[in-house]
């Protein structure tokens, strides 16, 4: 007996059924038996202030480790490694002032805001149908989740960013005309900051979907334009600099007036600023706490109503996150699985 | 996954509010997921009428004790169809034997002009189940829903094991099946 003796001994053909009767028969029967349904539960929509600053915390490691160096000089001097992540606390007040600099800017033209951020190659997103594929593009092997909690269902969609690079050059006086404009003023840029380069580094990344948008494979979730789970993976983004330190640009930064004193303690007690990717967690709305994932030590952020979840480590030169709805065990569970 | 047990009619429902209507999110969920939870029944059952209750008595569990949107819901409809309609079909051996016992005739449901076709069909059919039921649950849920045309991902979600032991754990139940019906 074969399979296809299976499926005929089964029976191969689906029964025809007539929903709208069924409907009609179960809402008679829950009716005159008094059966209450469970309220579904209240989703926060994808744009809430916690899932706008769990995709901005997952953008600082993509996007920076989305960009590569390329055809840096001898004299280039590194200055940001990532060997470890941490969180830093950021208040609604530091969201503010941050929205308010960057306020409906891209990248380029946030960062235009103190001088000039110019794309050498630019980062190109790429969709493959499996993980052979999306490995190949990457060049190296993507790692996967083997333990899904039940609530992941169906296929993921890969996606790989290319290696890409960017310069941004400082300027005074870019930094004099964006504060200018927003009717303030900034603290002036140190000479030695004024016109030095930043080189930064990193990628390609490869990001996993499950339960995605529109037309992914195998999505059958009552829900599968949310998707259920990230996996990012990405080569640990690097920054050079033709002169400035890091040392330099913290004081920089930390001297801008809209600041506040709680993000200006939490950026001052990174123990290696060289080599802690910082990524930022809304105060008000989320936790975050180190956490042990594959052997080393990593970051987890979590939703103070417990709705999601991100965990992000950094292993092997490699930057790795889990985001989905999960708990935290959940999470960890996922992330400690990737093989 | 923790499983429903099965549950009759005329429980009522808990300390939650039965509404006039149902709540969006659970009649999408219902249109969307009903045919498949009766075609996993089906393929167990190979009886339609029976197949539709037992799908009604999934929603009615799902309805009392999870909220519609939840990822999980079409994995657990699917789970449950599978289990569901193994319970109904022992339940089902377990009272043609006792009719057999006293010697009712068997109530032969296929219509064909030819009598020995009629008889050649039940009784394969009637072994088909009868194996079914004797299988492990697992594997005989897993029978049902890879045979109703769920993926291995939607299989491996329903049964809650990973996408990669699908394809080994159903191998072995096409092979125990085969072997209890030679």
């Amino acid at each position: 007996m074969n399979d296809t003796d299976i499926a005929r001994a089964l029976g191969t053909t689906d029964p025809s059924v007539n929903t709208d009767d069924a409907l009609v028969r179960f809402r008679a029967r829950v009716q005159s038996d008094g059966i209450a349904e469970v309220p579904p539960v209240a989703r926060r929509r994808i744009s809430s202030r916690w899932l706008q600053g769990l995709a901005a915390a997952a953008g600082v490691v993509i996007v920076a480790s989305a960009l590569t160096l390329s055809g840096v000089a001898g004299s280039i001097l590194q200055i940001f490694e990532p060997k470890s992540v941490v969180g830093v606390p950021v208040s609604q007040s530091d969201l503010n002032y941050l929205s308010q600099a960057c306020s409906g800017l891209n990248l380029e033209e946030c960062m235009g805001a103190y001088g000039t951020f110019v794309w050498t190659t630019p980062p190109q997103p790429k969709e493959f149908q499996t993980r052979g594929q999306a490995s190949a593009d990457a060049g190296f092997a993507v790692q996967t989740p083997t333990s899904l909690p039940s609530s992941v269902t169906g296929n993921p969609r890969y996606g790989v960013i290319n290696r890409s690079s960017a310069t941004f050059t400082f300027s005074a006086d870019s930094t004099r005309q964006a504060a200018a404009r927003q009717n303030r003023t900034a603290p002036p840029l140190p000479a030695d900051i004024d016109g030095s380069k930043l080189f930064i580094t990193g990628g390609p990344a490869a990001v996993q979907i499950w339960g995605a948008p529109a037309g992914a494979t195998g999505a059958t979730g009552a829900y599968p334009d949310v998707p259920t789970l990230i996996v990012g993976q990405a080569k640990a983004p690097t920054i050079s600099s033709d002169g400035v330190t890091v040392e330099e640009l913290r004081s920089y930064l930390l001297s801008q007036p809209g600041i506040s004193p709680q993000l200006a303690a939490a950026i001052r007690a990174i123990g290696d600023p060289s080599s802690t990717l910082p990524v930022p967690v809304p105060a008000e709305l989320a936790i975050s706490h180190p956490v042990t994932v594959q052997g080393v030590q990593g970051l987890y952020i979590g939703d103070n109503t417990g709705i999601a979840s991100a965990v992000i480590w950094q292993k092997d030169g490699m930057m790795f996150e889990v985001i989905g709805s999960f708990t935290e065990s959940q999470a960890l569970s996922i992330a400690n699985s990737m093989r | 996954m923790t499983l429903p047990a099965r549950e009759g009619a005329g429980v009522p429902g808990g300390a939650g509010h039965v509404a006039d209507s149902l709540s969006p999110a659970f009649e999408s969920l219902f249109r969307t997921e009903y045919a498949r939870v009766v075609g996993i029944a089906h393929r167990v059952l190979a009886d339609q009428a029976e197949a539709e209750d037992v799908a009604q008595d999934v929603f009615v569990s799902f309805y009392r004790s999870h909220p519609a949107n939840v990822p999980y819901a079409p994995a657990w409809l699917h789970a449950a169809a599978a289990h569901a309609a193994l319970n109904a079909l022992r339940g089902r051996d377990r009272r043609s034997r006792r009719e057999a016992a006293q010697a009712l005739p068997l109530d032969a449901a296929a219509v064909t002009d030819d009598p020995a076709e009629v008889v050649a069909a039940s009784e394969t059919r009637d072994e088909v189940r009868a194996v079914l039921a004797r299988l492990p649950e697992r594997s005989a849920a897993m029978l049902a829903l890879r045979y109703a045309g769920l993926s291995y991902a939607e299989i491996a979600a329903a049964l809650d094991i990973r996408a990669s032991s699908v394809g080994t754990l159903l191998r072995r139940a096409e092979d125990a099946f085969r072997r209890e019906l030679q």
